[in-house]
């Protein structure tokens, strides 16, 4: 932004400069040949006046006007003679002579000669002899005498203009970009979940407006975020006093049979509840940018299981990605869904039953983490399904690692493997 | 006999447990709010408060941190509240257990027996020794053969655990509801991975036992090992 302003600055102040620039340096200079004309007229002057009064004293008087000028000062004289530096009798010098028969009248006029310099004419009338021109060259040289000069001025004032201009504009630019550079700054780290952050408004009126919006913002997701921790606390509240209360009744029941029955179901009533309390915690859990490596967390639980695996004699194959692969998960949820599905296998196969664990990237990103086994094979009916996994689980911990898999943008998928056993595919979005 | 104060808004809870801890030989009174749970605390002098947090008046860790600037009577915070922070919290505050709702009467019962055991007798917590193992509950220290061995507080609650009764089968259903405090899990080979673990840290596996003995469906116990 502040180089784009520049550029403009600099664009507008260069057109502006040129526009007056260009024509001044054209008047400079018409004015330098309009000077030196000038002076060339007066210094003949007295030499018109006096042409027809010297007589044989003429030639000494053209010198000496010739000497003063230091320009060539010649005298048509209407016999034909010519005094002073000889020059031809031009078509210039016959014009400013005039012609009676023709009724053209004697005038005085310069004009430019093929050198870049110029002559100026000047007729002599009411002599005996006739009409005589008085002719004076200015060089080329005198009538730029001086040009360069004012034109090199010109030059550097543009620059020194330019300069300025663009000096302006810098401190202009920082005094605007400042405050959008701390506004920019401030939003970055609400984004990254630092709700703290605030900016201190400044700069322009729409600038300091923008800053105080974005501190109104933060501060209400701060609210929001604490009314949302305070729902999840009640809900807490409201859901397990009542089951307390009903699992301390049950203990009260008289019937043995009965009262292990529905133990049981409030049991099962109590973990439901668990899991939707957690569910309605994760965003307080996950925070603004949920995100973590998944080969650090998968890499550390799979050692962590690993001892399990050599304690019951199983052949673990454990193949991850170099990382980082980043995905939209804390480190504590992805790590209790590793747990979760290497518990199953543990808990769902013999003892001795060798499976593998690769951890993969995604071509969207993200991770695909894929645990397979050998062992017996899913049983039926929907394992995913709460209370009907029929191998002895709730099938609770499969539910708790396909809502991480869904909240990540991934998926959770069971098929049986290539060689009889159960294949696990977690599929995991990337952060977002 | 013990007296029991229960302080607990829902009328439902207070209750049952009037019923369910009168059951189990507890003279149990109780206060459905803050300030008449500090009122009866004072006045009557019971030996063990359980305390929920949620109480209409006045936070329960408040009430908690009055009652320990007056009283040293042992208190088990039984609330709905689970996450890490409210626990600390409550502990840090002079709470003695802690137990999340929904709990068993069985469970609130035991916890109660222990607190009690433990407030009648401080010295109750002595180093524990079975064969060259050494374990230290105050200062959290396990030595095997005259070597430190370092554990996970998980780890360390396990063996600590187990260490109390030795040669007694202990199951991993009770294992997950005291050391765990999760009375209704079911993921057992948390059990067993921490088992493993710590077989690993004690110098033995699961083939060549020495302390830690898995006993087939039933549990697992620690023993000194044969010479």
């Amino acid at each position: 932004m502040r180089r784009q302003i520049l550029i403009t600055v600099a664009a507008s102040t260069l057109l502006v400069l040129l526009a007056f620039l260009i024509p001044l340096a054209w008047l400079v200079r018409a004015s330098a040949a309009d000077r030196a004309s000038s002076e060339a007229t007066l210094g003949v002057q007295p030499l018109t006046s006096t042409v027809g009064l010297l007589g044989a004293g003429l030639p000494g008087v053209v010198a000496d006007t010739q000497e003063q000028l230091g320009e060539p000062v010649t005298v048509f004289l209407g016999n034909g003679q010519v005094v002073g530096t000889p020059r031809p009798v031009t078509d210039s010098v016959r014009l400013a002579r005039g012609d009676v028969a023709n009724r053209v009248a004697p005038r005085a006029f310069s004009a430019n000669l093929p050198d870049g310099g110029r002559e100026i004419l000047i007729p002599v009338v009411g002599l005996d002899a006739g009409t005589a021109v008085v002719r004076v060259e200015v060089p080329a040289a005198k009538l730029t005498d001086g040009v360069a000069t004012a034109w090199w001025v010109l030059g550097g004032l543009g620059v020194s203009l330019l300069a300025l201009a663009l000096l302006v504009a810098d401190r202009l630019a920082r005094s605007y970009l400042g405050p959008v550079l701390a506004l920019t700054d401030t939003a970055a780290l609400l984004g990254a979940g630092e709700l703290s952050a605030r900016v201190v408004p400044s700069g322009p009126p729409e600038v300091t407006a923008a800053g105080r919006a974005l501190n109104r913002l933060g501060s209400r997701i701060g609210d929001l975020l604490t009314a949302e921790r305070e729902a999840a606390a009640d809900l807490s509240h409201r859901l397990r006093t009542p089951v307390a209360a009903l699992r301390l009744d049950v203990d009260g029941l008289s019937d043995p049979e009965d009262r292990e029955r529905m133990a049981r179901d409030v049991a099962e009533l109590s973990r439901a509840i668990d899991q939707l309390i957690a569910e309605a915690r994760r965003p307080i859990r996950e925070g603004m940018v949920p995100a973590c490596d998944a080969t650090a967390v998968v890499g550390a639980r799979v050692a962590f299981w690993r001892v399990l695996a050599e304690d019951t004699d199983r052949e673990l194959t454990v193949s991850v990605a170099p990382g980082p692969l980043r995905v939209r998960l804390v480190p504590g949820d992805l790590a209790d869904a590793v747990d979760a599905l290497l518990g199953n296998v543990f808990a769902h196969t013999p003892d001795g039953t060798s499976f593998r664990v690769v951890l993969s990237s995604r071509a969207g990103g993200g991770a695909r983490l894929v645990i397979e086994d050998t062992g017996p094979g899913l049983p039926g009916g929907d394992v995913m399904s709460r209370g009907e996994s029929g191998a002895g689980s709730t099938g609770l911990g499969l539910d708790i690692v396909r809502r991480s898999a869904e909240a990540s943008g991934g998926s959770l998928a069971l098929v049986p493997a290539h060689d009889g056993g159960t294949r696990v595919v977690l599929e995991l979005g990337p952060p977002s | 006999m013990a007296h029991v104060l229960v302080v607990e808004d829902d009328p439902s809870i207070r209750t049952a447990l009037n019923r369910t801890l009168g059951e189990r030989g507890h003279a149990v009174s109780s206060a459905p709010d803050a300030m008449s749970g500090l009122r009866e605390a004072l006045d009557n002098r019971p030996d063990l408060v359980v305390l929920d947090l949620g109480l209409p008046d006045l936070d329960g860790s408040e009430l908690l941190r009055m009652l320990r600037a007056v009283s040293a009577v042992p208190v088990i915070v039984a609330t709905a509240r689970d996450d890490d922070a409210s626990v600390v919290r409550a502990l840090d505050a002079g709470a003695d257990d802690y137990v999340v709702k929904p709990y068993s009467a069985e469970t609130l019962d035991a916890r109660i027996r222990a607190v009690l055991r433990r407030a009648s007798s401080p010295d109750e917590e002595q180093p524990l020794v079975v064969g060259g193992l050494y374990v230290d509950p105050r200062s959290r220290v396990v030595t095997v053969d005259g070597q430190t061995v370092e554990l996970s507080p998980r780890e360390f609650d396990l063996l600590a655990y187990l260490a109390a009764r030795p040669g007694q089968v202990v199951s991993k259903r009770e294992l997950l509801t005291e050391v765990w405090r999760l009375p209704y899990g079911g993921a057992d080979k948390t059990v067993d991975v921490h088992l493993s673990w710590l077989r690993r840290k004690l110098g033995e596996n699961a083939q060549e036992p020495r302390y830690l003995v898995s006993v087939r469906g039933v549990g697992v116990k620690l023993v000194e090992p044969a010479a």
